[in-house]
């Protein structure tokens, strides 16, 4: 038995601690949102937070979530506000296929809650999540914009 | 913002909509004529269910094709919405189900998502269907208000009587229009007087991929459902000879453990249970005869086989002759490597089979291919076989092949009434892709005393996918286009030239469609010589292109605006960075889209930089310029991607990468800044989800040529050293 709290809600499952947080996220909790694109932590899609910290789920398992607090994608929004960073995704139109997208977007809010207004160098050695689509240009503006709705560029 | 879903509905369902709520307005309209007609098989008496009004004036259009990231949900909804005058906000996009009804392609013969089509060959049915229901719902506020329906116009979303300003919604007037009769003829919106059409409409899922609530096929969900990890003979061909069962019963969560044609698949609760115990499987395979099949011994294979005859693809002019009398020759040899898709997304599909009932959640290109392969297997009519369209996490033509389909339904069908999800590894989508097939080719040409070139002569060899997997697309059964594509019937006026294929079969490897396909590798070979004979005579590459694109403006606009773009520089020069840079150019018509685009390149401590790409497109129409300019991003980085660093090598019948590890993709520091402009010329549409993809490798490597006097005849750079 496990107990993980996500999106600020607790969940108790049943399964063994060694299971990646990503399928317990996904499958055993439902969760979506958040990606499986290589099971090595190489690529990215599957990032969330761990107190604010973004950790590639398919690598971590849950016993290192123990008394830890989750944000998955779906834990952005507050309602039907969404966070600056997936404001900003939506009117850039980042997102083509749109798949490492999530774990893009959980980058780009743990880069900014650090650094509220980032370089573009800072931005580009912070977002090194892959995209097959190669929206990284796009990633990089929208990262930019982000920290301009949020207030924080002079 | 535009509601978006992935839950394809039956044609039942759609209209069985209607029933239950009196109110909804289907258009059900009659294929389009013209070219798209079918005079020989009737089709025109057929109907079609593109569009659905709600009361509350809200639209469901049920797309044709899939959206994999080039924009389908919006642009082909946005060309409705023009002519139906709505606004994008009131459209929700579902996928459209198998069937005949949807097959608007060829002459309403099939349908699928590729080959850079969707918007050219729907362009015109999709402004018609939108315009003939507009026409039945002014005809139905006209019926009200008792006046003729030429003294009525429309605002988005209303009918309104021009006289006396009376307004009625679609909503209010939808169940009316329902009960007209399709008007047999209508008229299209002026060009001039367009609002979406041409304009960079937003994308109508970027909420939903922002917020995680974007269904991917790996996200599909029913109650009771299992899940599934496979294991394929590693060994391309081969077969299982035993596997323990016993081993892992017992292990957490699992199901069952089942053969598959190549291979085992563990059933579990969770994925990560049947992974988990699938490793722990003891499995033997048979490797069968394929076991010797190395990448390198057929690359040697094809090199020698570049010297024979071959069947000419085209041949104009006598180039034997030519070259004979040619004062001066010059030949060169290339070859590429196999390539995997490597969507972002590994291969997965759910499926459910039940006494009289399947369906089928794939991630595919074709919902069609995926009916009929759930019919097959299971035994059940087209009829009783749904098929739900999920978004894709990527495609570029690997969804094509519903290999990973075949596996889910199989396993659904000896598990009846369990919903079975197969999901890949990164390991399996790697070793079990449908790769770009490996090419080589030989490039031969003459030259007057002038430096002027009266001949060239192209062998390429190697095997195409087309004739593999759609051999009724092949106008010659000997000449597979999807190979030599892009090498041939391209502008550049040369008096003698001859194209030659050599079929030389890849089977057993599996080889499938690769964003681009042919000019894939034809654009590297082609536009790379291009640059040899240019320096080959001393002519700068822009100059040596444009004097033999002399009779042909539109490509040479396309090639000049790029220059331009750019500030073409022909020789290499201290930037900023205190490195030397270059710039090469390379100029592509594929999928009836030309593309030019020049690339700025630097070499220091043994790191290859792209800083710039210039990219100029003419693809006719942009019908969303945003997506456009999105989409040649999309095609540049996957190119490069390919041209830095992919390669897939197979050794004793075995793929030797695995994971991105060793099979990297374009990482986000390779990625160089990218302008792009768009030549709309008026011309026939042309695609736009791959032609940026083919010119960047060639514009890189004579970039590279022009800073280091290294020619690059083989790709990926990662294998050649420069100093």
């Amino acid at each position: 038995m496990a107990e993980l709290l996500i999106n600020d809600k607790q969940h108790n499952i049943d399964v063994e601690e060694s299971m990646p947080l990503l399928w317990a996220i996904r499958d055993v909790i439902g969760y979506t949102g958040t990606k499986f694109g290589c099971g090595i932590g190489l690529c990215g899609s599957c990032s969330i937070h761990i107190d604010g910290e973004v950790t590639r789920s398919c690598v971590t398992p849950i016993s290192a979530a123990n008394g830890k607090s989750i944000t998955t994608i779906e834990g952005l929004a507050n309602g039907d506000k969404l966070h600056p960073v997936q404001q900003a995704w939506v009117e850039s139109d980042v997102p083509q296929c749109g798949y490492c997208q999530s774990g893009q977007i959980m980058a780009a809010v743990a880069l900014l809650a650090q650094n509220p207004n980032p370089t573009e160098q800072e931005i580009k050695d912070k977002m090194i999540n892959y995209c097959r689509c190669g929206t990284y240009l796009q990633i990089f503006a929208a990262v930019k914009k982000a920290a301009e709705l949020q207030g924080n560029v002079a | 913002m535009s509601n978006i879903t992935n839950i394809s509905l039956t044609r039942r369902k759609f209209l069985g909509v209607s029933a239950a709520s009196a109110g909804i307005f289907i258009i059900g309209m009659s294929l389009p004529l013209g070219k798209y007609a079918n005079a020989a098989t009737n089709k025109n008496d057929v109907l079609n269910a593109f569009i659905a009004i709600k009361q509350d004036g809200s639209v469901i259009f049920q797309n044709p094709f899939i959206e994999m990231g080039q924009g389908t949900y919006t642009s082909i909804p946005a060309i409705v919405a023009e002519e139906l005058d709505i606004e994008m906000s009131v459209i929700s996009v579902v996928h459209a189900p198998h069937g005949s009804d949807y097959k608007i392609m060829f002459n309403n013969t099939t349908r699928f998502t590729g080959g850079s089509m969707s918007v050219r060959m729907s362009y015109d049915t999709m402004r018609k269907a939108g315009a003939t229901a507009r026409a039945m719902l002014i005809q139905a506020a006209a019926n009200q208000w008792h006046v003729a329906a030429s003294a009525c116009s429309t605002v988005p979303g209303y009918v309104v009587h021009d006289k006396s300003g009376k307004k009625l919604s679609y909503g209010e007037l939808a169940a009316i229009a329902a009960t007209l009769q399709a008007p047999a003829e209508v008229t299209l919106k002026d060009p001039a007087q367009f609002r979406l059409i041409g304009k960079p409409v937003k994308r109508t899922d970027s909420y939903a991929k922002a917020t995680g609530q974007a269904e991917f096929g790996i996200d599909v969900k029913t109650e009771g459902m299992l899940i599934a990890a496979v294991k394929q003979s590693p060994v391309f061909g081969g077969s299982v000879k035993s596997f323990d069962k016993a081993a892992v019963m017992n292990m957490p969560g699992v199901f069952a453990v089942e053969e598959i044609a190549n291979g085992v698949a563990v059933i579990a609760d969770y994925f990560w249970h049947a992974k988990t115990a699938l490793e722990k499987l003891p499995i033997e395979f048979n490797d069968g005869s394929n076991a010797e099949f190395s990448s390198a011994g057929y690359l040697k294979t094809l090199q020698e086989k570049l010297d024979d005859q071959g069947i000419s693809a085209e041949d104009i002019g006598d180039v034997d002759q030519a070259l004979a009398n040619a004062s001066k020759t010059l030949n060169a040899e290339y070859h590429v490597p196999f390539l995997a898709h490597a969507t972002m997304e590994p291969q997965n599909c759910m499926a459910l089979v039940e006494q009289d009932h399947c369906i089928v959640w794939a991630p595919n290109q074709g919902a069609d291919t995926i009916a009929q392969l759930a019919a097959q297997i299971t035994g059940l009519s087209l009829d009783a076989i749904e098929v739900k369209t999920p978004f894709l996490g990527g495609g570029f033509g690997r969804r094509f092949i519903p290999d990973y389909a075949a596996q889910a339904i199989t396993l659904a069908n000896k598990h009846q009434g369990k919903a079975i999800k197969v999901i890949w590894t990164r390991e399996e989508d790697t070793q079990h892709d449908h790769y770009r097939p490996m090419t080589a080719a030989k490039y031969r040409a003459g030259f007057d005393d002038n430096g002027k070139i009266t001949a060239l002569h192209i062998t390429t060899a190697g095997e195409g996918p087309l004739k593999r997997h759609l051999p009724g697309f092949l106008a010659n059964p000997d000449i597979d286009n999807s190979i030599i594509e892009g090498a041939y019937e391209q502008p550049y006026a040369i008096p003698n030239k001859r194209m030659d294929l050599v079929s030389v079969p890849v089977a057993p490897i599996p080889i499938g469609f690769w964003r681009s396909v042919g000019n894939s590798q034809n654009s590297f070979f082609k536009e790379s010589f291009m640059d040899e004979m240019a320096h080959a005579t001393n002519t700068d590459p822009v100059d040596f292109r444009r004097q033999l694109l002399a009779t042909e403006p539109r490509f040479k606009k396309v090639l000049d605006t790029v220059v331009n773009m750019a500030g073409w520089r022909g020789k290499p020069w201290l930037a900023e960075d205190n490195t030397q840079h270059a710039m090469g150019v390379a100029l592509q018509l594929s999928f009836g889209t030309i593309v030019a685009e020049i690339a700025e390149v630097s070499f220091s401590d043994g790191n290859i930089q792209v800083h710039k790409v210039w990219c100029a497109v003419d693809c006719g129409l942009a019908v969303n310029p945003a997506i456009v300019k999105m989409q040649m991003e999309s095609g540049i980085a996957f190119g490069l991607s390919a041209a830095n660093a992919e390669e897939i090598t197979i050794e004793q019948g075995k793929v030797m990468q695995a994971n991105f590890y060793n099979y990297p993709i374009i990482s986000p520091d390779k990625m160089p800044d990218i302008d792009v402009q768009i030549i709309n010329s008026g011309e026939a549409l042309g695609g736009i989800g791959e032609p940026g993809t083919p010119p960047i490798a060639p514009a890189v490597c004579n970039a590279l040529f022009t800073l280091t006097g290294k020619r690059i005849r083989s790709l990926p750079l990662s294998k050649h050293s420069f100093s």
